[in-house]
């Protein structure tokens, strides 16, 4: 049995499984892990995407009362009751992975606290030394790094991986778990509209994005430039806070993680705080007025120029 | 209603970090005199409080300030907002990097000093060392449901409602049982400032100091603590030359070279 487990709601949707199962293939390298699938229905293409993944079991976990609920305050009932249904995990500490971001974050919180385990979090790195694990973390805003030993367990954490390859030929056992434990209530919710229109930050594949060098016209073009360039709009911290930008289009490392093709970032100024939002593999183009400013030093292609001029120009361009 | 606000504060990224060291106990020091500030998820939570009382006047706002570097300064820029009572919070032992211990700690002292406490309100990342996990802890740990990522609060009548917004849209909750909610930085929340007599009255206070306390949990060493290394981008940023027009042309076709169509 492998000690590596990926935990994977499949109500958090594609993006959330293709991130478990890359954080489980990286701290795997090449030996076992396991996946278990949580819905209210068992969905034969994630449980092949897992195998292809390279999981040697799968457990789907199945709780009709489920739904499409995505909270992890109920997550973890059906979570823990699955997972103390699966036989022991191998190693002295198993190490159980959930998809990386903020609900993947609690549940793993959540789930260290109902199974008395350890919560490690949102990790930057995640190895095996024998039969300790030892995680990283980031800390003091990014500047510091966390190095934790883990010796007893099961652990609990959040890994950012790469994308994860998938092999045609692999094969593994399915496992079917029948979940029957009582879901704790639903907060009951109001629910009106927002305004909001432009597509998620989730899964795009270009972002434009606007920081403290922005203001409220300069917002007003940046998501007309978003829409024409068939992508979506983000926004930093300091431009979160200013009213710019709802929050659920914050990047960074208090906000979301995104990975487009194209990270355009507009009066960002570039520090390791936001960055940490913006994945490795994304290109990032600058337009910014000062030429000394860190994001160009990390771009790919930059222009030194006021964004009140810039953009108008921009968009005429593409009209 | 009673409001008990949590804050941990975090070191002012603007200014380098001082000498943080871990010692002989696996536990840290911090030397210094560093500018620790409230985070923004502190604020907040600070004024999302401080709306509610401005609505209400008979809304309590108790405060608990985590212990750490250069608190004296920090316990006086919240004193200056004039919350009912500010108490500076000593976790013993102090092991911020251990979610459950910290979560176990607190809610041990809130149960017994703050019971009646309706709304529990926690910046959605506690402090340095968190990422999140602390405030549903601590709600798990309360018996408390939990709201994360709350934007603002009004009253509605006599009821208080939470607001949050997801995908498309507002979530609204009403608190209508002890409840703690996770507050995220927003437009609504963006922290006031202090009236000039209220910061110059907070200069001249002292601070009660209260200990909240957990036996130590096994399995969990923090092991090493170093200088994050830079992460290596690619980057070799090519500056686009010429006028505005001719920047944006090139720009534009660079866009179309990458597949992007307009």
């Amino acid at each position: 049995m492998s000690r590596i487990l990926a935990v994977i709601p499949q109500a958090w949707g594609a993006q959330a499984l293709e991130a478990a199962l890359g954080a489980a293939q990286q701290v795997s390298a090449g030996q076992d892990f396991a996946a278990v699938l949580i819905s209210c229905e068992p969905s034969a293409h994630d449980a092949e995407l897992a195998i292809r993944a390279g999981a040697r079991q799968v457990y789907q976990s199945v709780h009709g009362a489920l739904g499409e609920c995505d909270e992890p305050q109920v997550l973890v009932a059906a979570v823990g009751e699955a997972l103390r249904a699966i036989p022991r995990l191998g190693g002295e500490v198993p190490l159980v992975l959930l998809p990386p971001g903020p609900p993947g974050e609690e549940l793993a919180a959540l789930l260290a606290d109902a199974l008395d385990g350890q919560a490690l979090g949102r990790c930057l790195a995640l190895r095996f030394e024998g039969e300790r694990l030892v995680a990283e973390r980031a800390a003091w805003g990014g500047r510091m790094r966390v190095c934790l030993h883990v010796d007893s367990g099961p652990a609990f954490a959040c890994l950012r991986a790469a994308r994860p390859q998938f092999n045609a030929q692999a094969e593994a056992d399915i496992f079917t778990i029948e979940l029957h434990g009582q879901l704790p209530r639903t907060l009951t919710l109001d629910q009106r509209q927002s305004g909001q229109h432009l597509p998620p930050l989730e899964g795009a594949r270009l972002v434009v994005s606007g920081g403290r060098g922005v203001n409220e016209q300069g917002f007003v073009l940046l998501e007309e430039l978003a829409v024409n360039l068939g992508g979506t709009l983000g926004g930093s911290l300091p431009a979160v806070d200013a009213g710019m930008v709802p929050v659920l289009r914050q990047v960074g490392v208090s906000g979301k993680f995104v990975s487009p093709q194209i990270y355009l970032a507009v009066g960002i100024s570039g520090t390791l705080q936001h960055l940490a939002g913006v994945s490795l593999d994304s290109c990032i183009v600058a337009i910014n007025q000062d030429p000394e400013a860190d994001i160009f030093k990390v771009a790919s292609l930059g222009i030194v120029a006021p964004w009140e001029t810039m953009l108008p120009a921009l968009l005429d361009e593409l009209r | 209603m009673k409001i008990l606000v949590l804050l941990a504060g975090v070191t002012d990224i603007r200014f380098p970090l001082h000498p943080i060291s871990l010692n002989s106990q696996a536990t840290i020091d911090e030397q210094g005199s560093p500018r620790r500030v409230l985070s923004p998820f502190d604020e907040a939570a600070l004024e999302v409080a401080l709306k509610l009382r401005d609505a209400c006047a008979t809304t309590q706002i108790d405060v608990l300030l985590l212990e750490g570097a250069n608190s004296e300064n920090l316990m006086r820029s919240v004193a200056a907002f004039r919350p009912d009572s500010l108490h500076c919070l000593e976790l013993k032992p102090l092991q911020l990097w251990d979610a459950r211990q910290t979560a176990a700690q607190i809610a041990g002292l809130i149960k017994r000093d703050y019971g009646g406490h309706e709304l529990v309100l926690v910046g959605r990342e506690l402090g340095d060392l968190d990422e999140g996990s602390i405030a549903v802890l601590l709600a798990r740990k309360l018996g408390r449901s939990q709201f994360s990522m709350a934007q603002s609060g009004q009253w509605q009548g006599e009821q208080l409602w939470l607001m949050r917004e997801r995908g498309t849209c507002e979530e609204w909750l009403e608190v209508d049982q002890p409840l703690l909610a996770s507050v995220t930085n927003d437009r609504r929340n963006k922290l006031r400032y202090p009236l000039m007599k209220n910061v110059m009255q907070a200069k001249r206070m002292t601070f009660p100091h209260v200990a909240a306390s957990a036996p130590v949990r096994a399995g969990l060493t923090l092991s090493q603590l170093q200088a994050a290394p830079v992460i290596p981008r690619l980057g070799q940023c090519r500056l686009l030359s010429g006028d505005v027009g001719q920047q944006a042309k090139a720009l534009a076709c660079w866009l179309k070279e990458q597949g992007v169509n307009p």
